[in-house]
């Protein structure tokens, strides 16, 4: 049976294991879903305070959309990891595509995302206001970027979660990669301080390569959509940066179809 | 039509020791080079399930039973062979897989219902039924950590027992829960039965698989030793695989001067078998011996337990006044019960051969023969009891 449709199957189960993704995240804390929104935002905060300390003057609003982006990213990186070990007793006693288990994961945090997002079109429509300024007209397009956004988040999560099933210390090895991709992701500066580093040092390529990373591409594009006289660098590097992200989430998703057969003999 | 159709099936686990899957476990491995222990759960079967059939799966533990569930559920994979499912297939295995335990019942109802593949409007439909069922209406907003194992398993089953597919499998789950919870469960699988549905199940409650499947299989390290009726199949498995020195406290001494050389157990026509119904009768057990020399006044005896060593009855020749003046070569001896006042469960006989004064044991085999007795009727028990009733109004 055709994936697409096996899923449409059980569209039900999808939509139970969102909800309980959900339900399990805001239930546990008073604050709920508000915590979605602090975290982000104390961490944004953080980064201001850190990088006024260095003397690099970024704006507040850019520093917003990068970390909440991040957050999607990073959330959708560690809910993924586990994602098929914690259901280790369903994948071994039911039978349902394995693939709705990363994609639930993937969903819920989208939700999560959206709103989230809503809280961080106030701030930044507050923020540019209080230098005249209103959010891009662009911001329409926004969806565009989301949508690339949430496919690449699952071809992540299609990867770690079936590679955890193999390794189960792949956690460890996560943490570290996820501390180097954040430095190498433009959550708390923005590109054009890649961009000016890269020819203060007389090696321009290094902008190019840089955006080789689909995240830096996603998150400088969230920016240009919403910030205005935010211009979007369409470079080599970018192009780049959008072909890696399509193979690997193919990628990604034949590895998941391989070893998805397997699942429930590794519990 | 057939249901379900297997096709050389075969499924090879790897065995990697009890700890989890680890990179440095794996480099670890790389450089000692040990080739993988492999166990053969399922070894070229090939059968064909009719629609609306019932099967039962029997076999020694460890045998594959549940590896075959899992195959034809699909959440395995053959390691070569086919195994082709028509229709939907749902499994009964355990009962609260997939319950979330922050979730309150009511939201596991739905989530548990999704898994199991029941669909959101029939859920909504028999949400009382289930409710109620399961006995938990008052902890219906709690979330399911806070429930008692009890009601745990209640609310899986009520949940479970909702579904609706072509095919079910049941692993074991008769095997859980009180008397009324295991009536219930009977119940539906009855219910299931009238309407053409296919039964998978395996379980270790003989006298069950007797009463309810059409066909029996019989599996035995992975393969597909026999199949067939199941008061058949049920018996060679307790002839080959349970009993004859294989039960679990079977002991066999004595002296040998007399020979226990052959057991058979008849049913009322003559016809060897290992199931019995409660109230039918006679159950013959035909004995074989051989005596070296001549023996004189020897006493035949029997006893019977059940399949967890409870002692039941036990008799013999002296006690029942049925002097044997010698034996001498061989001879027959054959021990009727009729009627057979047994409750439904697995039991063992014992047979003994010893002197009129008890001091020479010439054979004893304790715990030897297993038979199946399945129930006629509603009542309760090991053992039927003569009773009547009388009323007085006054």
């Amino acid at each position: 049976m055709n994936i697409f449709s096996d899923i449409i199957a059980h569209r039900e189960l999808l939509a139970n294991l969102v909800m309980r993704n959900l339900k399990s995240r805001y239930k546990d804390s008073v604050l709920g879903f508000l915590w979605s929104i602090l975290t982000p935002l104390f961490m944004a905060f953080i980064y201001l305070v850190f990088l006024r300390i260095l003397a690099r003057g970024i704006p507040m609003e850019e520093i917003l959309i990068g970390v909440f982006a991040w957050q999607y990213t990073a959330q959708c990186i560690f809910n993924g990891l586990t994602c098929i070990t914690d259901n280790g007793n369903l994948v071994k006693k039911v039978y349902f595509p394995r693939m709705i288990l990363p994609l639930a994961t993937t969903i819920s945090n989208l939700v999560n995302f959206l709103l989230t997002l809503l809280v961080q079109f106030v701030l930044v429509a507050v923020l540019l206001g209080a230098h005249g300024q209103h959010i891009s007209v662009f911001a329409f397009a926004l969806p565009a970027v989301i949508v690339f956004h949430f496919v690449f988040c699952f071809g992540i999560v299609l990867f770690l979660s079936c590679a955890n099933v193999y390794f189960r210390d792949l956690e460890h090895l996560v943490n570290v990669l996820v501390t180097a991709l954040f430095f190498m992701t433009p959550a708390m500066y923005s590109f054009s301080m890649v961009e000016q580093i890269a020819s203060a040092c007389h090696f321009p390529v290094l902008a190019e390569l840089y955006m080789l990373n689909p995240i830096a591409v996603v998150i400088t594009a969230y920016r240009a959509l919403i910030l205005p006289g935010s211009a979007f660098p369409l470079t080599a590097g970018v192009a780049g940066g959008l072909v890696i992200a399509v193979i690997f989430v193919f990628a990604a998703y034949s590895l998941f179809q391989k070893l998805q057969k397997n699942f429930s003999d590794m519990f | 039509m057939n249901a379900i159709e297997a096709r050389n099936l075969s499924k090879c686990y790897r065995l990697q020791g009890s700890v989890a899957p680890t990179m440095f476990g794996k480099l670890a491995r790389m450089f000692r080079q040990e080739p993988p222990r492999l166990l053969w759960a399922m070894d070229n079967l090939s059968f064909d399930i009719r629609k609306g059939e019932t099967i039962g799966v029997i076999g020694p533990n460890g045998a594959g039973k549940s590896s075959l569930l899992s195959l034809i559920a699909k959440t395995t994979a053959p390691t070569s062979g086919s195994v082709a499912a028509n229709g939907r297939v749902s499994s009964l295995l355990e009962l609260g897989a997939g319950f979330h335990s922050e979730l309150t019942g009511r939201e596991n109802i739905f989530l548990n219902g999704a898994i199991l593949g029941i669909p959101k409007a029939t859920l909504v439909k028999r949400f009382d039924g289930i409710v109620d069922f399961a006995g938990i209406r008052e902890f219906l907003d709690m979330p399911v950590k806070f429930y008692s194992s009890g009601m745990y398993i209640r609310l899986g089953f009520s949940i479970a027992v909702e579904m609706d597919p072509d095919i079910l499998l049941i692993d074991e789950v008769l095997a859980v829960g009180d008397t009324a919870f295991q009536i219930k469960c009977l119940a539906r699988i009855r219910d299931f039965q009238r309407r053409g549905k296919t039964l998978v199940f395996v379980s270790h409650a003989l006298q069950t698989v007797e009463e309810f499947c059409d066909r029996v299989f019989l599996i035995h390290k992975g393969k597909l030793v026999c199949e067939g009726k199941p008061a058949e199949v049920i018996f060679k498995y307790l002839k080959e695989y349970m009993g004859e020195g294989g039960g679990i406290h079977a002991v066999e001494y004595g002296s040998r001067d007399v020979e226990i050389t052959g057991v058979r157990f008849l049913d009322p026509s003559g016809a060897e078998t290992g199931a019995f119904t409660m109230g039918g009768g006679p159950l013959t057990v035909e004995i074989a011996y051989n005596a070296r020399k001549r023996i004189d006044r020897p006493v035949f005896g029997f006893a019977v337990k059940t399949g967890n060593g409870f002692f039941v009855y036990g008799s013999n020749t002296q006690i029942s006044g049925f002097n044997i003046d010698r034996v001498e070569g061989q001879g027959k001896i054959r021990l009727k019960i009729n009627p057979l006042t047994l409750m439904q469960g697995n039991f063992f006989l014992s047979l003994s051969v010893h002197s009129w004064d008890h001091s020479v044991q010439y054979h004893r085999l304790e715990d030897w023969y297993p038979f199946v007795v399945k129930n006629s009727t509603q009542e309760q028990g090991i053992f039927r009891l003569s009773f009547g009733w009388e009323i007085e109004s006054t």
